[in-house]
């Protein structure tokens, strides 16, 4: 049998960077609508030419929480596996098949959102109708997703099978836990969208059941977030170390967390639905527990970032309490960006807690505190670390080299980014606490005292979201830099390597019927009784309403 | 007699210096306690 042979080749080189080039052009539009969104919620800005700001929340939304992601993912976890699995020429064709089908579905939904016939947000929530084009396209990148799943499971399933003995390298493990997390999570969505939504918008069915919508959504919606996070923490724990200069701080335990994230990441949607009527309150709670389990990972996740980088410091010779701290590359973008990404974590994943927290819930539900919080987890701690990988991935794709001073302007990009963050994501968090709805148009509330309250954050907003965008269009320039422009040479894709005397990884980590198992098991106890009690006890399904957002 | 020589140096390497870390992780504790009780004290007081 032949090996594939590992490494990025020419043509693994174009596969991901395909995915790239998708992803950095939906950031330039999607950060372009954030910034209309601030500038019309601050009361200084009315959009022209008839176009409303639910069409420009959607198109945000759609393009930077679905589209820049997933394409974003998909083209990096491409790389990964080439790198340490290798890839045939087959799956190859196959993935680029993945890539073709996300893409018709991205622009058949895009043009539907564009034409203001899809203004339904990113969460299309029934009875809120778009156009059945929209639907069909998200069908088709969902679908795509699915082909890249399974060119994924067979990368690694053939590289076992000449390796029987060993174990699989730790970012082609990270990479199939995320897709085996993301194939059972899209399950749900799909379902939606082709059970209920397609036939509704066609007019086949002329009513549609509001909360098993929302439901099956939320069983997507939450594990979604871990979709993003992974391939972050994939380079928090395997390729940061290289880049610092230090090893992978444990092997088994970044196996485990992530088995854990696979486990506790999908039964626990209903934390999003603590304030829907219809769902019984015990099922509620015991999907609250098991969101509370999602914390094991993330403080492991925490607590060895922390213990690798004082024992690469203290090896390197730095004393002290925070010696190690002080004198981290901070210099080198690589780890810069990411690293600011991580602190931005703290704040993020305590926010995460509170949300999940049913009291508390009740406090920040529906308000601003809720964008400001995903704008802390996947527009900071996300998006900052999958610019840190951009550095070097890019390059390493196109044969170039990030010279320093490209280097420096992503040491400016990066404090840009952390400064219109702060701001921005600050003041969302104070007005939300404060009661200011989100989702919704700038309004003065018929002159409320409350409202009034709120005015000078969505300022505050629109200040932070300007200093974003400018932070978009210095990375964009990076972007097309490193693509076009850097000099020609080699790039070092940093892969971690164990300690000499680190302990074996055990064996039944790598066991994945069982994990696939209790997933699956875990799904089927905290959603079976009260979906049964949703369609049981459902009110007469509601009629689309097309207007005045959605399909008009 | 040299394997347990071997592995008692190899227990002496084993052991780092993670004071740091557990002070961080501490204050990292120390925050999400304090900010959870803050929005705990906005629901009880509304
Ligand atoms: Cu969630």
């Amino acid at each position: 049998m032949i090996a594939t042979k590992l490494g990025i080749s020419k043509s693994d080189s174009k596969l991901t960077m395909a995915f790239i080039y998708v992803a950095f052009i939906s950031l330039f539009i999607g950060g372009l609508m954030g910034l209309l969104q601030t500038l019309v919620r601050s009361g200084s800005l009315s959009l022209p030419w008839g176009i409303t700001y639910y069409q420009v929340l959607t198109v945000h939304g759609v393009i930077l929480g679905l589209v820049l992601t997933t394409f974003f993912i998909i083209g990096f976890q491409y790389a990964l596996m080439a790198k340490t699995v290798g890839i045939s020429k087959k799956q190859r064709l196959y993935a680029w098949l993945s890539f073709i089908v996300m893409l018709i579905g991205t622009v058949m939904a895009a043009v539907m959102v564009l034409l203001g016939k899809a203004s339904v947000l990113y969460t299309f929530y029934a009875p809120l109708q778009a156009h059945p084009i929209f639907y069909f396209g998200l069908a088709l990148v969902i679908i795509g997703s699915w082909i890249a799943c399974f060119v994924n499971f067979r990368q690694l399933y053939v590289w076992k099978k000449t390796h029987k003995d060993e174990k699989s390298p730790l970012l082609a493990f990270m990479v199939v836990i995320n897709m085996v997390l993301w194939f059972i999570a899209t399950l749900g969505v799909a379902a939606a969208v082709i059970v209920q939504f397609i036939p509704w918008s066609l007019g086949y069915a002329e009513t549609i059941n509001v909360l098993v919508s929302r439901t099956l959504f939320w069983y997507f919606g939450h594990p979604l977030v871990y979709f993003w996070l992974l391939p972050a923490y994939m380079a928090w724990y395997a390729i940061i170390p290289k880049i610092i200069g230090g090893k992978i701080f444990s092997d088994s335990l970044a196996r485990l967390s992530f088995v854990l994230f696979l486990l506790f990441s999908i039964p626990v949607g209903f934390h999003h639905q603590l304030t829907e009527p219809g769902i019984d309150p015990t099922w509620k709670f015991i999907q609250v527990v098991l969101t509370f389990m999602v914390i094991i990972p993330s403080l492991m996740t925490a607590f060895s970032m922390f213990a690798m980088f004082e024992i690469t410091g203290r090896r390197k010779g730095f004393r002290g309490l925070f010696g190690w701290f002080k004198h981290l590359p901070w210099k080198d973008v690589r780890f810069f960006a990411p690293m600011v990404g991580m602190l931005a974590f703290i704040p993020a994943g305590t926010g995460g807690i509170i949300n999940a927290s049913h009291q508390l819930n009740n406090v920040i539900h529906n308000t601003m505190w809720v964008t400001g919080h995903f704008h802390l987890t996947v527009a900071t701690t996300v998006l900052l670390t999958f610019f840190g990988i951009s550095y070097w991935l890019i390059p390493h794709l196109t044969g170039r080299k990030l010279t320093k001073k490209i280097n420096n302007l992503g040491l400016i990009q990066t404090v840009i980014w952390a400064v219109g963050m702060t701001i921005m994501s600050g003041s969302m968090h104070i007005s939300g606490l404060l009661g200011a709805p989100r989702r919704s148009a700038f309004s003065e509330y018929g002159g409320t005292a409350q409202a009034s309250d709120w005015i000078g954050y969505q300022i505050a907003q629109a200040v932070g979201g300007t200093i974003l965008f400018i932070g978009i269009l210095l990375m964009v320039y990076i972007f097309l830099q490193l693509t076009f422009f850097a000099p020609k040479g080699q790039e070092e894709f940093p892969i971690a390597e164990e300690e000499v005397n680190a302990q074996p990884t055990p064996l039944f980590l790598e066991n994945w019927k069982l994990w696939i198992g209790i997933t699956i098991g875990l799904i089927l106890f905290a959603y079976t009784i009260p979906f049964i009690d949703i369609i049981l006890h459902a009110p007469t399904g509601s009629e689309p309403f097309a207007w005045p957002i959605g399909n008009s | 007699m040299e394997n347990a020589e071997k592995q008692k140096s190899e227990e002496r390497v084993e052991t780092p210096n993670l004071k740091g870390t557990l002070l961080s992780v501490l204050l990292l504790g120390v925050f999400i306690i304090v900010s959870w009780f803050g929005v705990f004290a906005l629901f009880l007081s509304r």
